[in-house]
């Protein structure tokens, strides 16, 4: 379409027919009877003129600078605006904004600064398109509506059905939600006429609302195609009760058909019921049954519901609901057993590797996948906090590498009586020597039949602590719910019942009269008494029990009388059984006493300790990576073997048991304990006749004390030491010659100590560097000076043990290889490349990052808004300004106005003075001339 | 001005005269009054000292009182009181100076005075050697010193009366009164500078006195004294604390902090040149770099006796070494053959020592460079490693984290951890003979051990170490070494105390897992004829009836 715009114009307008060549006055005629007899060519005309305007205005539509895009980049369908390129009518917006602002800004800047005054907000009240009737109409039914609404609360249908509001033009009357519909129209006044600035704040925010609904700036929504047909409000109505009528006929059916249902159930319960007991209950219970149903309904309806209640927990506690296992053959039961075993095994080897197990089966597999690759994942420090939080039951402070805090201030721990590592400091006096309570042999003699029961005893499993406690049958048995009345006492004069003793001090008060020997069995006698199933606080009593039991273990110990073992170990066993009902409370007792030990006296054990150190070591699994017990009893065990600097030989005796023990906490588990080689090889050097000439290797070597050393004792016999040799007391006593022999057998079994570490140790990859100072100790004390003063026996001993290590040195020797710690997969490097997006789309953010990406929305929503609310404050600037300047021209224009009229007034009466001045001037002149 | 002096002195006295008032009326009550008439006798005997030069006689009676301490101790602190205030009064007006014109009559009684000013100081410094007196001699003397050094000298001249004071300082030194030197150092010494700067001087000079330095207690008294001395001011600056008014000259040397640092530098040397026993010597190498050296001007002083005591073994080296590191540092001191020392610390008891933690902050300072040969780094790991089979779990904790970060710093050690056989003859001969360690444990030089050709087997070993902790820690070396590095003062202050702290704080929540077999036998041998086993304790021990 080329030419000017005026051409262009011409064609478009000739286009339409809107113009055309002259008519003749007959088809002038013509047209305009068609037009009368169609009436809307006109309007078509119409039409084709605002087409051909708004064609002709290129500022009418906002169009893409680029043009339209195109068909195959959109989705958007083809007749869109958007499709043709028009992005939006600034000029029609610009009006519609011009007249909401002329609505709102205008109102309000002409109300400034003025008081009072009334709205006028009745409903339709300025609505010229509304006769007088119609706004009678639509204020009644407001109104009901309104009451009506408040009833409604409970309506069930209310969600159901649109809500029936008020419109005008297609659009609601109030723009707010449902308060402002239900808020007086006085609320209102009062708060818009309240003050001027919060009155223009809220219309504002209004007037924001109202342009956030229509997209003002954009596209301003065509106001076209009113909705089909309005429903007339009685239709809309009918049709509301019609359908809440169906909804209630409904539900009504729905529940009676429940009932029935039910009612049916009812009806068939006692034959159901006389089915399901048949075989316990015989007919005349059928038959009473059957009566029930009859009067259900009424007054034995609480009698039948009691009934039931019973009957339902009877069938769950009835054995014959379950099905009964099979009886199994002898074959089956050991291969169960065996499984068993196997399964137990497993565990304690999961255990020892420090790997998470739990109970339940499922839980078992589960952490058995995760476990095995956690330590090559986490860091070790993450690893053992995680297990160690788990072990101790959660909830503690995250302590990275499971050390604890170190030593805080040096004070504290000379302040307990001993100095950190190398200065030993050697504290008699914490030694607890004397012992109070002296045992009378006498009373051992006529116990020796029981001791032999006790050892018969000892051959069961543990079903001989639950033997002669009471079976279940008994236990309903009232009479012994009664406990401690019948005084009784058995041949050896040992009573029946005992107080269950809650701390030690009680236990040692009930114990005091009963003969130590006898004490297992007053164990027992007291755990059948209380045991858990008697009574509900038994359970509490017998852990305490238990915790006072571990303490006495202790107590014995410390003044022990050899004939006493076999007592021990009973009571030891008794606590260990304990243990099994009892885990936490008997953990708890070796704990406390461990804290004891470790507070007053690190480096003087006395017995008792020994003793319970071994009773831990049977009572725990001493290979577990990790326990609550066992790990703090072998940090006493090494403490001591590692800082004692032994000065008598009953010190040497101490260090030796615990360097057996620590050595039998590790016979499955064959973790290395440093402690134990170095005190080992202290021992021997310091015992030895002389002194090694050359070092024999990187162990700490303290000097023995005076007069420790084993001299000339060729004819002394070897034995095997005990733990009296512990006791510091008793070995001052020994005469020399027994000293001699103590050493001798210090030195024996230290050697064999040594070998069986070796033998425990030998797979270990510093085995050579470990074992080689002992082999140049025993190749010392085998050398012909040393061995000279040692006892035959004992020599031979030295030359097998070294004979036996240089086999395992040698064979240490050919199994080591270059360590290949690290073949690990490398490590990806860290990549960013962004992930493919099947649906991407560039307006869209794709940050992987969810927060970044949030802000980054958040602060986009912000700038927009702010912009948007800038333009808007600009123009309302812009047309406040253009308003005041328009006041100010009418004001001028009306001053103007007045002016000139003012001045042609008086411009008339002074030239109309001026004529009559003149009409007289001229009549006197006429006059005077006349005369 | 001097009549405040006695004010002020008079004041001390009397505040400590109130507490003991009630004493003094008790035994005057028990004394039936003697007391106080020697006590006014005293007031009396001091007023007439002020109203003429004839009363001066009463000086000597004063003086004789106050001398006798055994006798009656309240008496002789009245009488030292009474004597202080005249004394400074009489300082104030002038009497003890010599005027170059007076006559021969007053100068007689000038010298009379002074000797009787020497005397009073005397029996001052003897009341300190008093438990009672102590304190109050202490504020008297030192008042009067202050009257003394403004007034017993006519020239413009600032002095200090050397020779009192020096007297003061011996008897504070000699003194059994422990609670005097605390209050001498905290009111006087810590205070003042010229105090300080005299009693540096004042320590130096008794100590050359050989005769009286030679107790060992003496020694150890001198050395807490000067130990408490710590603060060295930072400029000349900060010197502006007098006891004294200060010397009006600018060029005094109380002025210069050389020579302030110049008095402690004698004090501490006259101190180490008497000789230490071992305990001195351990503690001052221990404050040695914090509080010792800053006061020396010539550090380098120190460097024979550093580098004995570095020589010296033990425990004794491993304190030296902080402080010849500091002169290393700080002095430019070029001592050869640094390392293969340090090496040789590396003994048996090192990391049973109470100075590990210390040691091994230093070391990693030693050993920080990752410019030093990897040969030489190997060597350290692989003799730590050899020590750690015999160290105590903390140890072990602290040394393998060490060793991370330094395998991080020399990546060539890392082969001691991994090294694959490369060619087939080598790893046939691994399959023939096994392998024993190239390191040589007994070479002195650490660049010769060829401990880089070795592996640290010993570590892998405590991989499997009694303590779950220890054993965990040691697996970091056979892990990924994806950490930067370790802080490492979060492994070196543990002990066996501290390990069972962190065990036994803990509450046992969930129940422990117990040995599922009740064991038969613990104590008893196992029945020969059954097939059973004897535990290890059985069979070792016997627990037979």
């Amino acid at each position: 379409m080329a030419g000017s715009q005026l051409k262009r114009l011409k064609a478009s307008l000739k286009e339409q027919g809107i113009i055309g060549p002259q008519q003749s006055k007959k088809q002038k005629r013509q047209t305009f009877q068609d037009q009368k007899a169609n009436p809307d060519k006109r309007l078509k005309k119409s039409e084709a003129l605002e087409g051909i305007r708004e064609q002709f205005n290129p500022f009418q539509f906002k169009t893409n600078a680029r043009g339209p895009k195109f068909e195959v980049t959109t989705l958007k369908n083809a007749n869109d605006r958007a499709a043709k390129g028009i992005s939006g009518r600034p000029g029609l917006a610009k009006a519609a904004g011009e007249e909401k602002r002329r609505q709102t800004l205008l109102v309000e800047m002409q109300r400034r600064n003025k008081v009072g005054g009334l709205i006028d907000r009745r409903f339709g009240e300025n609505d010229p398109n509304m006769t007088l009737e119609d706004k009678m109409i639509e204020r009644f039914t407001r109104e009901q509506q309104r009451s009506h609404k408040k009833n409604t609360m409970f309506d069930l249908e209310e969600d159901d059905e649109p809500v029936e509001a008020l419109t005008h033009g297609g659009k609601e009357i109030f723009f707010g939600d449902e308060v402002d519909k239900l808020r007086d129209d006085f609320d209102e006044e009062m708060s818009s006429s309240g003050d001027d600035s919060d009155d223009s704040h809220a219309a504002r925010k209004k007037l924001k609302r109202f342009r956030m609904e229509h997209g003002e700036d954009g596209e301003l929504a065509e106001v076209d195609g009113e909705p089909e047909r309005k429903k007339t409000k009685n239709e809309v109505y009918t049709e509301i009760i019609a359908k809440s009528k169906l909804h209630k006929y409904e539900r009504q059916a729905a529940k009676e058909e429940d009932d029935e249902l039910r009612a049916d159930l009812d009806k068939a319960l006692p034959e159901l019921q006389s089915l399901l007991f048949q075989r316990s209950r015989a007919q005349p219970q059928a038959v009473g049954d059957g009566k029930a149903p009859v009067i259900i309904a009424g007054v034995e309806k609480t009698v039948l519901d009691k009934e039931y209640d019973i009957r339902v927990k009877q069938l769950a506690v009835d054995k014959r609901a379950h099905p009964a296992d099979r009886t199994k053959s002898a074959e089956e039961k050991l291969s169960e057993e065996a499984k068993r075993l196997k399964e137990m095994e497993e565990k304690r080897l999961r255990r020892m590797r420090g790997e998470v197990v739990s109970d339940d089966e499922e839980d078992d597999e589960m952490a058995g996948g995760h476990t095995k690759s956690d330590p090559r994942i986490a860091g070790a420090g993450n690893v053992h906090a995680s297990r160690r939080e788990m072990i101790y039951g959660g909830d503690e402070e995250e302590d990275e590498y499971g050390l604890g805090k170190g030593i805080k201030l040096r004070p504290t721990a000379t302040e307990l009586g001993f100095d950190d590592e190398d200065d030993f400091l050697i504290d008699d006096d914490l030694v607890a020597g004397d012992s109070e309570l002296d045992l009378d042999s006498d009373d051992f003699e006529g116990e020796n039949e029981d001791s032999s029961e006790q050892g018969s005893d000892s051959d069961g499993d543990d079903d001989e602590f639950t033997k002669g406690l009471l079976t279940e049958a008994e236990s309903r048995d009232a009479v012994f719910h009664v406990p401690v009345e019948r005084k009784g006492e058995d041949k050896d004069g040992i009573p029946y019942t005992f107080p269950c003793p809650q701390t030690h001090e009680e236990l040692v008060k009930t114990f005091e009269s009963v003969d130590v020997t006898k004490l297992p069995v007053v164990v027992q006698r007291i755990r059948a008494l209380y045991h858990p199933k008697l009574d509900s606080g038994n359970k509490e009593r017998l852990g305490n029990f238990s915790q006072a039991l571990v303490r006495h273990i202790a107590f014995l110990g410390e003044n022990l009388e050899p004939h006493w073992f076999p007592t021990l170990e009973g009571l030891i066993r008794h606590v260990h059984s304990l243990a099994k009902t009892f885990p936490i409370e008997v953990a708890k007792g070796y704990r406390a006493c461990l804290v004891e030990m470790s507070e007053q006296r690190p480096l003087a054990l006395t017995g008792g300790d020994l003793i319970l150190l071994t009773g831990i070591g049977t009572t725990f699994p001493t290979s577990d990576h990790f326990h609550q017990v066992v790990t703090p009893a072998i940090l006493v065990i090494g403490r001591y073997l590692g800082q004692k600097l032994p000065q008598t030989l009953a010190d040497y005796s101490t260090g030796t048991y615990l360097s057996i023990l620590a050595l039998q906490y590790q016979q499955l588990s064959k973790r290395y304990v440093p402690e134990l080689v170095n005190f080992c090889l202290n021992t021997l050097c310091a015992l030895a006749p002389e002194k090694p000439r050359e070092p024999l290797g990187f162990f700490p070597l303290h000097d023995p004390p005076a007069g420790a050393r084993l001299k000339s004792a060729t004819k002394t016999p070897l034995r095997k030491l005990t733990l009296a040799d512990c006791q510091p007391s008793h070995v001052a006593a020994l005469p020399p010659a027994a000293l001699a022999s103590l050493r001798a057998s210090l030195l024996n079994t230290t050697v064999s100590l040594l070998q069986a570490a070796a033998t425990l140790w030998h797979s270990h990859a510093a085995f050579p560097e470990t074992f080689s100072p002992f082999a140049r100790v025993l190749a010392h004390l085998a050398a012909p000076p040393v061995a000279a003063h040692l006892p035959p026996a004992l020599v031979v001993n030295i030359r097998d043990a070294a004979s036996d290590l240089s086999t395992h040195l040698q064979r240490a020797r050919r199994a080591r290889r270059p360590l290949e710690l690290h073949h690990h997969r490398p490590l990806a490097v860290r990549t960013y490349v962004p992930k493919f997006e099947d649906s991407y789309d560039p307006t869209k953010h794709y940050d992987p990052d969810r927060e970044r990406a949030d802000a980054a929305k958040l602060r986009a929503e912000h700038k927009k808004e702010r912009k948007g609310a800038m333009r808007e404050l600009r123009k309302d600037a812009a047309f406040v300004a253009r308003e005041t300047l328009r006041v100010k021209k009418d004001k001028d224009a009306a001053y103007e106005k007045k002016y000139r009229r003012l001045v042609a007034e008086i411009q008339g009466t002074e030239g109309q003075a001026a004529n009559e001045y003149a009409r007289e001037k001229a009549a006197r002149q006429k006059k005077k001339n006349k005369w | 001005m001097p009549g405040s002096v006695a004010e002020t002195a008079a004041k001390l006295a009397s505040k400590r005269k109130r507490p003991e008032n009630g004493d003094q009326s008790k035994k005057r009550r028990k004394s039936g009054g003697g007391e106080e008439d020697t006590e006014l006798h005293i007031a009396k005997l001091e007023s007439e000292i002020l109203e003429s030069k004839k009363h001066y006689n009463n000086l000597a009676t004063l003086i004789n009182l106050s001398e006798k301490l055994d006798e009656n101790i309240t008496t002789a602190l009245a009488a030292a009181e009474a004597l202080c205030r005249s004394f400074i009064r009489l300082l104030a007006q002038g009497n003890l100076v010599k005027k170059r014109d007076a006559s021969e009559k007053d100068a007689t009684v000038t010298t009379w005075l002074r000797e009787r000013l020497a005397e009073y100081q005397a029996a001052l410094c003897s009341m300190l050697h008093r438990e009672e007196s102590a304190i109050r001699a202490l504020i008297l003397a030192m008042a009067l010193l202050k009257a003394e050094a403004q007034h017993l000298d006519d020239r413009d001249e600032w002095t200090f009366p050397r020779s009192f004071f020096l007297g003061i300082v011996a008897a504070v030194i000699q003194s059994p009164v422990d609670h005097l030197r605390d209050e001498f150092m905290e009111k006087f010494v810590d205070q003042y500078d010229d105090i300080r700067y005299y009693t540096l001087q004042g320590i130096k000079e008794f100590l050359d006195d050989q005769d009286q330095a030679s107790d060992d207690q003496v020694r150890d008294i001198v050395f807490d004294l000067l130990l408490e001395i710590e603060d060295v001011p930072g400029s000349s600056e900060d010197i502006d604390e007098f006891y004294i008014d200060p010397p009006t000259k600018k060029k005094h040397p109380l002025y210069s902090l050389s020579q302030h640092k110049k008095q402690a530098q004698g004090a501490w040397l006259s101190l180490m040149q008497l000789g230490l026993s071992k305990q001195q010597r351990k503690k001052v190498l221990e404050v040695m770099a914090t509080s010792i050296a800053p006061w020396f001007t010539k550090p380098e002083l120190l460097m024979d006796f550093l580098t004995d005591c570095y020589n010296a073994g033990g425990s004794v080296s491993l304190l030296a070494l902080s402080g010849v590191f500091y002169l290393i540092q700080e002095r430019n001191l070029d001592y050869p053959l640094f390392y293969t020392k340090l090496y040789s610390l590396l003994d048996a008891d090192m990391l049973h020592s109470k100075y590990r933690s210390r040691f091994f902050r230093l070391l990693d300072t030693f050993l920080g460079s990752s410019h030093l040969p990897a040969v030489l780094v190997a060597s350290f790991i692989k003799r730590f490693s050899r020590l750690a089979l015999n160290a105590p779990p903390s140890a072990i904790v602290a040394i393998v984290p060490w060793f991370y970060n330094i395998f991080k710093k020399h990546p060539l050690c890392t082969f001691m951890m991994h090294r694959v056989p490369r060619t087939q003859e080598e790893r046939d001969l691994l399959e023939k003979e096994g392998l024993s360690d190239p390191f040589l444990s007994d070479e002195q030089d650490p660049m010769e051990t060829r401990a880089i050709d070795s592996c640290i087997w010993e570590i892998v070993q405590l991989q499997s170490h009694y303590h779950p902790n220890v054993a965990t820690i040691a697996k970091i070396v056979s892990e990924q070494f994806t950490k930067q590095s370790y802080g490492l003062e979060d492994f070196l202050d543990h002990s066996y105390g501290s390990l069972l702290e962190a065990e036994m704080s803990k509450e046992v929540k969930k129940p422990p897992v117990v040995e599922f077999m009740i064991p038969k036998k613990i104590f008893s041998r196992a029945d020969p004829t059954a097939d059973e086993k004897d535990n290890l304790l059985a069979s070792l021990w016997d627990f037979s009836s």
